[in-house]
């Protein structure tokens, strides 16, 4: 029988409980949040004459705890009206409900004791068959076992979330002796395919994989700071992004996660790992010690590593702490030649072998810090995993990294990597060099578009499980990439189906990708079913390249701008009028053109992380490339008899007047650039792509007919412009938008109103696109626009003048 | 000619637009009630022999569209012999409708007329729910279009009135308001109002809900100076207006019942009041809210009064910055204007103003024994209006 989830309990509204249940509600489930009954009135409550039999009362913890967690940024929730979606409630009143769940999560305080009482209750409601797991990130799965019913063991197992669970990608899953297989397998799938995650199957060890590892990796830098003589400005520099590592590198993170909670499970490691080889390094430091000591916790307690302050002006700073006097300090420029000289290096495996080279003390924390990694978690096989894979899934999907160790190790090569860690003293395990001497030199293996990895029993590739039937550019890359140019690439993604990649810097839109599109177009009508466009880069596109914008407007080449303006905006049309179904799969940032293409897709599959928005504002200018078109397209569409037009005209032009930026696919819907019953969205950013391709043969098997292009979009003319006007001098008499914004909307307006026509009329895609040019190429023209674009490129900044 | 006389007048509790006790009762319905408690407090008057209904109105569309004037007679005198008529001019609607009434009847055109003025906030956005601004004019002279909030943000820059002096200002009308409703002031202009509630219970069982509104719901118990102090302007980004220092969004009714000296007398009624005079100026639109200094000087004229003269002043108190720069300029004495608070406090149901503000003046005036007062206020697209009203009894 197929086990379905549509209601799930969790139990405890902690940060992680209340998280949790927010992501349940974002993939469609029903969920109920209980958590205790408050053993004592608050002052509030006392005042208003309540007792502790008051319905509010009673469920006063977990309300409060998800109302301050939906506040919470980033948003755990996709959609605000998610939330409607849980209902809580208390242990003492409404345990029953879990009668009726299909999934049962337990994250209260990590105490055995209170775990057991919790369970006993859940024994007397919970129906046979139901599954139940906990969240716990310390206790051993096997000691939650202790009287529990048959029929509760064989349905329980670990499932362990990081946070924010939102955002974080990996999901363990921890088996205990007793979890029957078929509800591993179930965790498994449903975690990767319906939650969104990477789900690694753990042994039952302590901490599981990713914070063993990663809390050795962040204990071990703890203690290289001192034999290195290193700043927490340094190290942070020197494991952030020149490494694959999110921005908050090492000590940020350790500010962000809160140094009790990092210090409880190293604590817990150093006294549960007893023959670990490094326990020594799970020992605290004395400056950790004293900093728990002063509760410098981090963001909690609003100092730890970093402190944010304000000077005198009220300008705010952030002071780092100087681990040798634990005295706060202006943070200091890092400054090493090997960073310098990665600088221009996009690719992250050229950068980390560049990295790794380093003749410099750059270079010797890397060669050490990672000779530690690189022996540690070769030692971990199979004590906490047998597969060498899951140690990099683990930590790729819980601390953000792009490389796994042991696929850094491949980029520096087994070799070298031996020799680096025996130059540091440190000693891998025995199968490394056994997989050396039978002449195996790498831990993954990529053939045919297929990743294997290095099956250590057996000493032989395996297809890393799970992987059968995704479709994963980075695979197929290598072999079936049939036509590039330097900013992007036709990848067969077989079946018929091409893939255009964009791999320019930030992936932005640029004279190359607009012809890889146009070919990728070309090559599909030619002799395929169709075509899909999407990436793997950090986001899907930054949007158009302003650079070469600024560059022509500034030489005043206003023809050969116009001539790229139409190219884009034709090439947009394409998009849309072309003989093949053409689907986009954006993920992440799709801003300004990155936007304006999937507005013109003929259908998109997104990402429900999509931040996307027509941003051109900012910059001084309106969408350009069709978006402004489109939202007249898309405005005329939503209009019934009798809607009040310019009510709608007014929340579009907002959209764009306020570059609004979706913070999910979802929102993407609510604000107009996505369209409900056309476009879709994915959880899985593994499955996007397959989908994506699936949706090209879909359409194309159910005979794809390019749309005729028809003279109907009405306008409004001069009954939208006025408000227009109005509006406009409103904000800026209001001091909310400068006199430039205030051009610039009057611009946006008029060509959101078809231009200055005595009556609504119908008008052609390609008379608002003409308009819209015209407006596009005015605005460059003026000294304000071009600041803009000047600031956002070098700075990074969006000037408001 | 004869006089025209003010002989009866009752307004409705203003509620609160969007959460008060009224906002899903209908415009029409509330005049209506309204009315109905006006004839009862009249009872020798047969109500066939009314010549018209003149209802103010400052949106007048969706609930309060279709001339809800001529609505409002037949629903309120249940009589399909008495006419009806709506009247905009924003926020001086309740007033200019007296006048009108008072202008028919000394012209000799009528004897018997109902006026006042009836806004429902809740039933619709501020300005209506489709605007249309004229495209040359918002080129050209965009300020016709300000919304209010931004003609105070102006008014405040212009006659440099500070946002403390705003705040103070703001919490002394909640203070005199308050005060007012412990004291029962109110109770004389009052018509208590039924309201019945049908609403889905937590089982989305039907149930029904029978409530009297018969008290304002604007004022605020706890505010003060420091609380006000602490919201943000809304309408500039730099500016000193706030939520807290500007009229509430309200639903009300208002109705005075204005008869001929002769039908007076064949009534053998008593006449409480008479406006004496009615003055509407016009300013320049951005400043919109300085209008009543010169309406009052205007009016005042028409009367052959001094400003001394005066007792008593109901300023609409559309904003603090608007009040302020209007007592300064005008020279007014800031302690007989709104001695029992004014909008920011007790809410301001924008085309029922003027006729609120005559039946509370009139109460006021009879409970002080004194004789003259005014009703002024500022009105949209630049514009002031100021009505004397003389206490008879």
């Amino acid at each position: 029988m197929n086990r379905r989830i549509r209601k799930v309990a969790v139990l405890g509204s902690g940060i992680m409980g209340s998280r949790i249940a927010c992501h349940l509600a974002n993939i469609g489930c029903e969920v109920v949040l209980l958590d205790i009954v408050p053993f004592e009135l608050n002052d509030k409550e006392k005042a208003q004459n309540q007792s502790l039999e008051t319905p509010s009362v009673r469920n006063r913890i977990v309300n409060d705890s998800l109302t301050s967690t939906l506040k919470s940024n980033p948003s755990p929730i996709y959609r605000k009206s998610f939330a409607d979606r849980i209902k809580t409630g208390n242990f003492d009143d409404n345990m029953n409900l879990i009668a009726e769940c299909d999934w049962i999560i337990e994250v209260i305080i990590e105490r055995l004791d209170l775990k057991k009482v919790l369970f006993d209750k859940v024994e007397q409601f919970r129906k046979p068959g139901t599954l139940i797991s906990s969240n716990t990130s310390g206790i051993p799965i096997e000691m939650m076992l202790a009287g529990r019913s048959e029929d509760f063991q064989k349905y329980f197992c670990g499932t362990h979330f990081f946070n924010p669970p939102r955002y974080l990608k990996l999901l363990e899953i921890i088996p205990s002796s007793k979890t029957m297989p078929e509800v591993v397998d179930f965790f498994m799938d449903y975690g990767k395919r319906f939650l969104g995650k990477t789900t690694v199957l753990c042994k039952d060890t302590p901490a599981f994989i990713a914070n063993r590892v990663g809390v050795y990796s962040i204990m071990s830098l703890f203690h290289a700071v001192k034999d290195l003589d290193m700043t927490v400005d340094e190290i942070d520099k020197l494991t952030g992004p020149v490494l694959g590592r999110p921005k908050s590198a090492t000590f940020r993170t350790c500010d962000v996660v809160g140094l009790d909670t990092l210090v409880h499970v190293a604590n817990g490691l150093k006294e549960n790992c007893p023959n670990d080889e490094a326990n020594d390094l799970f020992q605290l430091p004395d400056y950790i010690s004293k900093m728990v000591e002063n509760n410098w916790l981090g963001s909690k307690s609003k100092q730890g590593f970093y402190k944010k302050v304000k000077d005198a002006n009220g300008k705010s700073e952030i002071l780092s702490l100087n681990l040798k006097t634990l005295e706060y300090e202006p943070k200091q420029r890092v400054n090493f030649p090997t960073l310098e000289m990665t600088k221009p290096v996009d690719d992250l495996k050229e950068r980390t072998k560049m990295l790794f080279a380093g003749k410099d003390k750059a270079g010797e924390f890397y060669r050490k810090a990672f000779s530690g990694l690189f022996a540690y978690v070769s030692n971990r096989i199979p004590e906490i995993t047998d597969d060498l894979f899951k140690i990099d899934d683990a930590l790729k999907a819980g601390f953000g990294w792009e490389l796994g160790p042991f696929e850094t190790w491949d980029i520096i090569g087994l070799e070298k990597g031996l020799k680096m860690m025996a130059a540091n003293g440190q000693k891998p395990a025995q199968w490394v060099a056994d997989m050396q001497s039978a002449g195996i030199s790498s831990f993954y293996k990529l053939e045919n578009g297929v990743r294997s990895y290095y099956d250590i029993p057996s000493k032989s590739y395996k297809v890393i499980p799970g992987s059968e039937g995704l479709v994963s550019l980075a695979n197929l890359k290598d072999s079936n990439t049939i036509w590039k140019n330097n900013d992007c690439s036709i990848i067969d993604l077989g079946d018929g189906v091409l893939n255009l990649e964009f791999h320019s810097k930030m992936n932005t839109i640029g004279g190359e990708v607009i012809a890889g599109i146009n070919k990728a177009i070309g090559m599909a009508e030619e002799s395929y079913k169709g075509l899909v466009i999407s990436n793997e880069g950090q986001n899907f596109s930054a949007g158009a390249n302003v650079g070469l914008i600024f560059m022509m407007a500034v030489e005043q080449e206003y023809d050969e701008l116009n001539f790229a303006i139409k190219a884009f905006q034709d090439t947009m049309m394409r998009v849309r009028y072309s003989s093949v179904p053409v689907v986009v799969a954006p993920h992440n940032m799709a801003l300004g053109g990155g936007c304006e293409m999937c507005l013109h897709a003929d259908k998109v599959v997104a990402h429900a992380e999509l931040y996307m928005g027509l941003v051109e504002f900012g910059v001084g200018l309106i969408p350009g490339g069709g978006g402004t078109k489109e939202f007249v397209k898309r405005l005329s569409e939503e209009l019934n008899e009798g809607d009040i037009k310019i009510n709608r005209l007014r929340d579009r032009f907002l959209t764009i007047g306020q570059a609004k930026v979706s913070t999910s696919a979802y929102e993407a819907f609510d604000l107009g650039y996505l369209r409900e019953g056309k476009d879709e969205v994915v959880v899985s950013r593994d499955h996007q792509l397959k989908v994506a391709k699936e949706s090209v043969i879909q359409m194309a098997d159910e005979g794809y007919t390019m749309p005729a292009q028809e003279r109907n979009i009405e306008v409004m003319g001069q009954e939208g412009l006025g408000i227009v006007y109005v509006g406009a001098n409103s904000m800026q008499a209001g001091n909310y938008i400068s006199e430039h914004d205030q051009y610039i909307s009057e611009k946006l307006g008029f060509v959101m109103c078809g231009g200055d026509l005595s009556e609504n009329e119908k008008v052609s895609e390609q008379y608002l696109l003409d308009l819209e040019r015209k407006a596009f190429l005015d605005l460059c023209t003026k000294k304000k626009t071009l600041e803009r674009i000047q600031s956002i490129l070098t700075k990074g900044k969006i000037l408001r003048n | 000619m004869g006089q025209a006389y003010i002989v009866q007048g009752f307004r409705s509790a203003v509620g609160k637009a969007n959460r008060g006790g009224f906002r899903f009762y209908r415009p029409d319905d509330l005049a209506a009630d309204v009315i109905k408690h006006l004839m009862k407090a009249v009872p020798e008057l047969d109500k066939d022999r009314i010549d018209d209904v003149i209802v103010g109105n400052a949106s007048p569309e969706a609930e309060q569209g279709l001339n809800v004037g001529r609505m409002i007679s037949l629903m309120g005198l249940n009589t399909d012999k008495v006419p009806g008529m709506t009247v905009n001019r924003y926020c001086s609607s309740g007033l200019e409708t007296i006048a009108i009434a008072k202008a028919k009847i000394e012209a000799g055109l009528a004897d018997c007329i109902i006026a006042g003025g009836v806004e429902s906030m809740s039933c619709m956005p501020m300005g209506g729910w489709r605007i249309v601004p004229n495209p040359k004019v918002g080129k050209d002279n965009p300020t016709y279009y300000w919304g209010m909030g931004l003609t105070a943000e102006a008014v405040a820059n212009q006659y440099k009135v500070s946002r403390e002096d705003q705040d103070q200002f703001a919490f002394e009308s909640h203070m005199k308001a308050l005060k007012a409703i412990e004291n029962g002031t109110f109770k004389d202009d009052i018509a208590p109002i039924e309201v019945t509630r049908i609403f889905l219970d937590d089982n989305e069982k039907r149930q029904e809900q029978k409530f009297i509104v018969d008290t304002d719901e604007g004022p605020r118990k706890g505010t003060n100076v420091e609380a006000l102090g602490k919201l943000r302007p809304v309408f500039a980004a730099d500016g000193s207006v706030t939520a807290g220092n500007s009229s509430q969004t309200s639903d009300g009714a208002a109705f005075v019942l204005v008869m001929s000296e002769k039908m007076v007398k064949e009534l053998n009624l008593e006449p409480v009041a008479r406006l004496v005079s009615y003055k509407v100026v016009g300013v320049e639109p951005r400043i919109m809210g300085i209008g009543p200094v010169d309406a009052i000087p205007g009016a005042l004229n028409m009367a052959g009064l001094k400003m001394n003269d005066l007792d008593l002043v109901e300023l609409n108190e559309a904003f603090a910055s608007q009040s302020l720069a209007v007592i300064r300029e005008t020279g007014l004495n800031p302690d007989i204007v709104n001695v029992n608070g004014g909008a920011i406090a007790l809410g301001h149901p924008l085309g029922c103003t003027g006729a609120k503000l005559t039946v509370q003046v009139i109460n006021e005036l009879r409970r002080r024994k004194q004789k003259y007062g005014v009703v002024t206020m500022c009105v949209g697209t630049g514009q002031g209006a100021a009505g004397v009203i003389e206490l008879l009894k």
